[in-house]
């Protein structure tokens, strides 16, 4: 098997971004709430780029109805997410430090698994665990929260916006189509909003 | 005639406004569960939604999450 050493790794870093770009990303450290389709490829996104580190929680185990959009293999079914994201993630970018919590988020634990991100991404499923973390963090953090809501269905990806709330909500969405619409969720489209969110985690990133 | 200053548009209420923000919402027709609310600049946990008296004028920033991820 061919491996790269760490500086190998990131002199082709510096060698796509630029050594400035390079450092910022590598000081970074970004939350993601939530490892299923949203939260697994922002988590893959920004391994690829070689951000410093991610702090990833969720409290699941790969099932079978999360192939059709997450980034996780038929063999990992059975295996809780932080597992088999910290496995994927480590194969992609072997030198991105994570820092993984297989638990359920709550508005207690919210504030202290992810005091060390300046920018936390939400990825959850249901509506209202979005609220609770979105809630959560612009009143007990200081971090910067990067949200999406509207991304079932296939098709219409230009309704597919990245909004700044406030200083610290950006929100991502068609801002309708959920699963209350009766829309499934899809690869594709959950994939450009989750890629809103990484792009929007990176200018953060980069702009500050 | 009564205001409130919803997402930056004005919207008008016929004799007063909604006593609260969950009074709000139901007129909405939003369930609460899923929103993240700030009147006149402060975020509301939603446990306050009950207790958050409204009055003409007020400014509300509403954020309505659907499911999907």
């Amino acid at each position: 098997m061919t491996k790269l050493t760490t500086e190998q790794f990131e002199a082709m870093l510096i060698e796509r971004h630029g050594q400035t770009v390079h450092q910022k990303l590598k000081s970074a450290t970004v939350g993601i709430a939530g490892l299923g389709g949203l939260g697994s490829n922002v988590a893959v996104s920004l391994a690829r780029i070689g951000i410093g580190k991610l702090v990833i929680a969720d409290f699941d185990i790969v099932e079978p109805s999360n192939l059709n959009r997450q980034q996780y293999f038929v063999e990992q079914l059975g295996i809780e997410k932080v597992t088999a994201l910290t496995e994927n993630l480590s194969k992609i970018n072997p030198y991105v430090k994570i820092e993984g919590h297989c638990l359920k988020l709550t508005s207690e634990n919210i504030p202290e698994i992810f005091k060390h991100c300046p920018i936390i991404a939400e990825c959850f499923d249901k509506a209202e665990q979005k609220q609770i973390i979105v809630e959560t963090a612009l009143n007990k953090t200081k971090s910067v929260i990067v949200a999406a809501s509207g991304i079932g269905g296939y098709g219409k990806s230009n309704e597919i916006l990245t909004q700044k709330i406030s200083d610290r909500l950006i929100l991502i969405g068609d801002g309708s189509r959920g699963l209350e619409a009766g829309f499934g969720l899809m690869a594709p489209r959950v994939a450009i909003a989750a890629g809103h969110q990484a792009n929007a985690v990176v200018e953060l990133i980069l702009e500050n | 005639m009564a205001k409130l200053i919803i997402n930056g548009e004005n919207k008008d209420f016929e004799n007063t406004v909604p006593a609260t923000l969950t009074a709000l919402l139901d007129a909405l027709k939003v369930d609460e569960a899923t929103v993240v609310a700030e009147v006149n600049g402060e975020i509301i946990p939603r446990s306050s939604f009950q207790n958050t008296i409204l009055d003409d004028g007020h400014k509300i920033e509403l954020v309505r999450f659907v499911g999907g991820g």
